[in-house]
């Protein structure tokens, strides 16, 4: 007994220690870095905080850029729940408003109050049958999920930029490649009076009940069978293709509906590179929330924080927004880092 | 000369040419699988490697000085790759995609006062007299030195790797890290020799992409193709003498899609774009409807499969 | 070589593998190292060459304390060790393995290591007939052995460390093997054997250490000591009610009929099984590991489609081709390896004893009943520490065991189908295992039961099938008399059997 109690006592210690030694080497990484390119980190750290969340505009601003990485990350952490490494968020999240476009073009003459709900699902769609190309390999022909998602993002990517130097381009808008304007209907209910939309409280419903449904329900002990050692699950008379299926099928749409909530709340058209790297930093939040949907919400507050300071930086510091893109992948190597570190004991 | 050869030698050339970048990763990360690791950092090992390699080569105005400072840059980002998954153990595609994410945000970095600059970049052979000779001239003044370097590279590599007794250890860790340790081998440090060199390997492509094929520098430029060619090394089925033919199918895909784009074949030129992509996804996958994995070395196996 | 050993001790978690061991070897002497299963024999000997480092002690070896962290330095010392699981490697050709550990390899290997030959020279003298370009995944085990063998003595080792050499081998390869082991002492070498037969000891050992529970309880030499007492040893003071089989009616109905089954797993297959096993019945699978033992046994319990055949169980059709019922409670499964095969290791005990009922369970399940389920069952089968909220990875090899058992054993199934479920089990863990296998076998389930410890089926089982290349090369009743006849089976001369 004395062991389980030893393990309880290590358990609830845990996410304390993890958390602050990560937050601290991400800080001595990033310290290092600025002091590299010839920054007081200090001051930098400064402009970091007052750009990300110094006032009203600045958290909404954090609070756009969160909203898909939310969805994009809970995207990841579903397929994580079988062990499956889908990197496919950014492509989803490409076919999901290319689908959701579809909806919103085909019906604009005359956007009734369908155009909404029909708008979202045939996004949710979209990205679901997109993530599925990737599934399907993985189940039927052992091709590996990882390569698969990385591969199809480009293709997802190039497609929407075809459809909008071609068939989708709004005449009207002389050289810039992009569709027409989408028409109010299509938009997201805004909060708080800012570009922030609802769908950051569709992520946040959804992180809930996801994570209810997976830690309280019997098709969550499933996948946690599944993830453990799919060969036990097999012997136990589960079905990895199938579970490996829906779950990719959810993630694509959970995706799928962060691009097409982007594309007709924010952008409001349809245009090249509207992803800008949610899918992956969805999959870095995934990661750093160790597949947790609950954790995942504060984490992807966090890192959209860190990503709206971009324009921050440039204006008050005179840095390149890419330095956010650098401070993404030190906080990455960092969670990497002590995780790894402390968890290099357990049997590999 | 029929019409047919020119046509054919010289969509030969612009095939290599678009290949010759992703050789040199390819043959690289086929080393780094063969000892039981998967970077998928070298999507941002190239990008370093392109960007500073393109630096140098505005800087000194010489482009193989640019070949060298990319590959160092290459090799340098590989060590965090290293670090991570030997040292602290972390998961190897999760480790790949930090160091990708990194080798993005310091190549845009660094990189960004040097899109527009303009680089002396290498000649070709035209004109030297090779032109008339049948058949084989024209494809071969139409080489940059990058190009040979990767045809004599991927064979001397395979030579290496199969015919000698570090091939052979390299070979023994990847398919079993522990009967090599009790053979008295090291795996820890033949696996990051291996990473150091598919660093160094992947950050040459890099270089030879922007310094030599492109002649410019932009952010993300590399375009997934590290990535691709984490995929084609399980085409090639972990062999270093398959690394060219397989190079050639992406460099075949690109050339093509550059063809019919200056063709103007009535298709966008964005959606050929996607053929590089589509095609070395589907040769990945008839690879392993065919063998199903299990041509993999043992050691990557374990990583692969989870 | 003289070695000495003094005070070595390591723990793996709560496990005290090895406990204060004395031991000392000298050149030109084979000491055969006696114990059961998990009694730290293994270990010992891998702290010596270290693959594992000690929490204490000291080597000393010709007078001279030494320290070893690494197989490199133990190669460096003189230490040769062949290992009970092999460190050949399958995709290399056997003269690839070779050139790989030597010296003298050159730089310039060529082709297959062609132009490798120093290093050849052990193998062949041991072993002449053993092809050097091909892939060792293409020879017999016992032929592996012997590439094993001649890697170790590649280095010239001063003393040699064998583990468990004679398990996985035929007669003939054992005898073989044990003359060799006497020409290596005559030639001047240390031979440590680490067994758990007494054949191997009366064969070519000249001194015994006996250890049990980590720490070596008895010393002398080989002629002197008695073969009972040996056992006693070994065992220890413990009282050892021997788990029997009952006797099997002579009319007892067949429960179930494995007819004609043909399947595929990886690198391995069967092909046209057909085995009944009566009402009541244990029928004991003989032979050398790799002739498609797993996939019997994955077939038998639905875990593999089957290419052609059925299993039918009390007249109905369980596992076809392209069908496959439900096995819950009608066919308990305990596989090789449960660490891999059969445990989720981050998951609690209690989810673990449910894994194979998950679809009875209600959909939102209540964590305290499975809790209060659980506990009884672990206290019920012995699994230390009973505590259903711990991750099943935490738990010893043992305990592992006997959780799978719990699971799989606690009904009453039609058809059991046990591969090695002893397979690291101190002598009374493997006791209390045989005694519920073979309850449920008196209650009337039918047991197949894979093992390679013939002495075990011999004692246990009613009837025993050989498997060899993955066809039935016989069935006997279990008797000592045919011992001969399961051997030859064994080792593929099926024209023994007149015998």
């Amino acid at each position: 007994m004395s062991g389980g109690t030893v393990d309880r006592a290590r358990a609830m210690a845990a996410p304390l220690g993890r958390p602050a030694l990560a937050a601290a080497a991400f800080v001595v990484l990033a310290a290092v870095f600025f002091a590299v390119i010839g920054r007081n980190p200090l001051a930098m750290i400064g402009v970091v905080l007052e750009a990300a969340a110094g006032d009203s505009y600045a958290i909404g601003e954090s609070l756009v850029r969160a909203t898909p990485i939310l969805l994009c990350a809970l995207a990841t952490a579903l397929p994580a729940r079988v062990g499956l490494i889908s990197v496919g968020a950014e492509g989803q999240f490409y076919a999901g408003a290319i689908a959701g476009t579809g909806t919103v073009l085909s019906m604009l003459p005359t956007p009734g109050w369908t155009m909404l709900p029909l708008m979202l699902v045939t996004g949710a769609l979209g990205g679901m049958v997109w993530s599925l190309v990737a599934g399907l390999l993985r189940t039927g022909l052992q091709v590996n999920e990882t390569i698969s998602t990385l591969l199809t993002n480009y293709v997802a990517a190039l497609l929407v930029t075809w459809l909008v130097y071609g068939p989708w381009k709004n005449p009207a808008s002389q050289g810039w490649p992009a569709t027409v304007e989408f028409p109010a209907a299509a938009r997201l209910p805004a909060l708080f009076d800012s570009r922030v939309h609802a769908g950051l409280l569709i992520g946040i419903a959804l992180a809930v009940v996801l994570h209810l449904v997976l830690t309280r329900t019997r098709w969550g002990l499933v996948l946690d069978v599944l993830r453990s050692n799919p060969r036990a699950g097999l012997v136990a008379g589960l079905d990895f293709r199938r579970n490996a299926l829906i779950v990719m099928a959810l993630g694509g749409a959970l995706a799928g509906l962060a691009g097409i909530a982007e594309t007709a709340s924010i952008q409001g058209r349809l245009q090249s590179d509207i992803a800008g790297g949610a899918g992956f930093s969805g999959f870095l939040v995934a990661w750093l929330a160790r597949n947790h949907c609950l954790r995942i919400i504060p984490l992807s507050l966090l890192v959209g924080a860190l990503l709206a300071s971009g324009d921050g930086l440039q204006m008050f510091a005179q840095v390149p927004s890419s330095v956010t893109l650098v401070i993404q992948g030190l906080l990455f190597v960092a969670v990497l880092l002590v995780n790894g570190w402390l968890d290099r004991k357990r049997p590999a | 000369m029929t019409s047919f050869d020119i046509v054919f030698g010289s969509f030969l050339v612009s095939a290599l040419r678009s290949a010759t970048p992703l050789v040199f990763v390819l043959v690289g990360e086929t080393l780094v699988q063969r000892t039981g690791s998967i970077n998928l950092g070298v999507e941002g090992q190239m990008l370093v490697g392109a960007m500073a390699g393109y630096g140098a080569a505005a800087l000194w105005g010489d482009p193989w000085l640019g070949l060298v400072a990319g590959a160092g840059a290459g090799m340098l980002l590989s060590s965090v790759h290293g670090l991570l998954t030997l040292a602290a153990r972390a998961n190897q595609f999760a480790s790949g995609l930090a160091v990708w994410m990194l080798g993005f945000g310091l190549s845009a970095y660094y990189g960004a006062g040097l899109v527009g600059r303009k680089i002396e970049g290498f000649g070709t052979w035209r004109g030297a007299g090779l032109d008339d000779v049948p058949v084989l001239g024209p494809i071969v003044a139409g080489m940059t030195p990058t190009v040979l370097l990767a045809l004599v590279v991927a064979p001397a590599v395979a030579w290496w790797f199969w015919r000698t007794r570090t091939g052979l250890v390299w070979r023994a860790v990847g398919e079993s890290p522990e009967a090599a340790r009790a053979a008295g081998l090291r795996p820890i440090r033949v696996r990051l020799q291996a990473i150091l060199l598919g660093g160094l390997l992947s950050g040459l492509g890099g270089a030879a992409l922007s310094v030599d094929h492109t002649r410019t520098w932009a952010e993300g430029m590399t375009a997934g193709r590290g990535l691709v060619a984490v995929g084609l090394v399980i085409v090639a089925r972990w062999n270093p003498w398959w690394v060219l033919p397989t190079a050639l199918l992406f460099g075949g895909a690109e050339a093509l899609a550059l063809r019919l784009q200056t063709a103007d074949a009535g298709v966008s030129a964005h959606l050929l774009l996607t053929l590089p992509y589509i095609t070395s996804l589907a040769v990945l996958t008839l690879t392993c409807l065919r063998d199903r994995g299990q041509a993999a070395p043992a050691g990557l196996r374990a990583v692969m499969d989870r | 070589m003289h070695l000495q050993l003094r005070s070595m001790a390591r723990r793996f978690g709560a496990n005290l593998a090895v406990d204060g061991v004395d031991l000392d070897v000298a050149g030109g002497e084979v000491l055969a190292l006696l114990g059961e299963n998990g009694a730290g024999k293994s270990t010992l000997m891998k702290l010596l060459y270290g693959v594992h480092r000690p929490d204490a002690g000291q080597i000393t070896i010709d007078g001279r304390a030494t320290r070893i962290d690494s197989p490199r330095d133990a190669m460096a010392s003189g230490i040769g060790m062949v290992f009970q699981q092999f460190s050949v490697i399958p995709a290399l050709t056997v003269r690839e393995n070779l050139a790989l550990a030597h010296a003298s390899t050159p730089w310039f290997t060529g082709r297959g290591a062609r132009r490798a030959t120093a290093g050849l020279a052990p193998l062949a003298a041991i072993a002449p007939e053993v092809p050097m370009d091909a892939r060792v995944s293409s020879l017999s085990v016992g032929q592996m052995q012997l590439v094993e063998l001649a890697k170790a003595l590649q280095q010239d080792p001063r003393l040699l460390i064998l583990d468990e050499p004679t398990a996985v081998l035929g007669d003939d390869e054992v005898r073989r093997l044990w003359s060799l082991i006497r020409g290596f002492a005559t030639r001047g070498l240390a031979v440590v054997l680490i067994t758990h037969k007494l054949a191997d000891v009366t064969a070519c050992a000249d001194r015994v250490a006996v250890m049990r529970r980590g720490r070596v309880v008895a010393t002398g030499a080989a002629r002197d000591l008695d073969a009972n007492d040996l056992l006693r040893t070994m065992v220890g003071e413990r009282d050892l009610a021997a788990p029997s089989t009952a006797p099997l009616p002579a009319d007892a109905p067949t429960r179930v009929w494995i007819r004609d089954l043909s399947a595929r797993g990886p690198g391995n297959r069967i092909d046209g099984v057909d085995l009944r096993i009566a009402r009541g019945e244990v029928l004991g699978i003989a032979g050398v590991s790799g002739h498609g033992q797993d996939v019997l046994a994955d077939a038998c319990a639905g875990v593999l489609s089957p290419d052609a055949g059925e299993v039918i169980v009390d007249g109905e059709t369980l596992f076809a081709p392209r069908q496959r019922e439900p096995r819950a409670g009608r066919v308990a499964y305990i596989p090789e390896q449960p660490i891999r095969n059969a445990v989720a290791p981050d998951l609690s005990l209690a989810l673990n004893l449910h894994l194979d009922r998950l679809d009875t369970l209600p959909a939102i399940p209540d964590r305290r009943r499975l809790e209060a389920d659980a506990r009884a069952l672990l206290t019920r089968f012995d699994v230390r520490p009973a505590d259903p909220g711990m991750a099943a990875g935490r738990l010893s090899g043992g305990n592992l065991q006997k959780l799978v058992a719990a699971r799989e054993l606690r009904g009453a199934p039609a058809l059991v189908v046990a591969s090695h479920p002893t397979m690291g089990l101190d002598l009374a863990a493997s006791a209390f295992l045989y005694h519920q296998l073979f309850a449920l076998a008196q209650a009337g389930s039918a047991v197949l039961w894979i093992s390679e410890d013939l002495d075990d089926l011999l004692r246990h089982a009613h009837r025993i099938a050989v498997l060899h290349r993955g066809r039935i090369a016989g069935v006997v009743p279990a008797d000592q008399r045919h011992r001969q006849t399961i051997g030859a089976w064994m080792t593929g001369h099926a024209d023994a059997e007149a015998a």
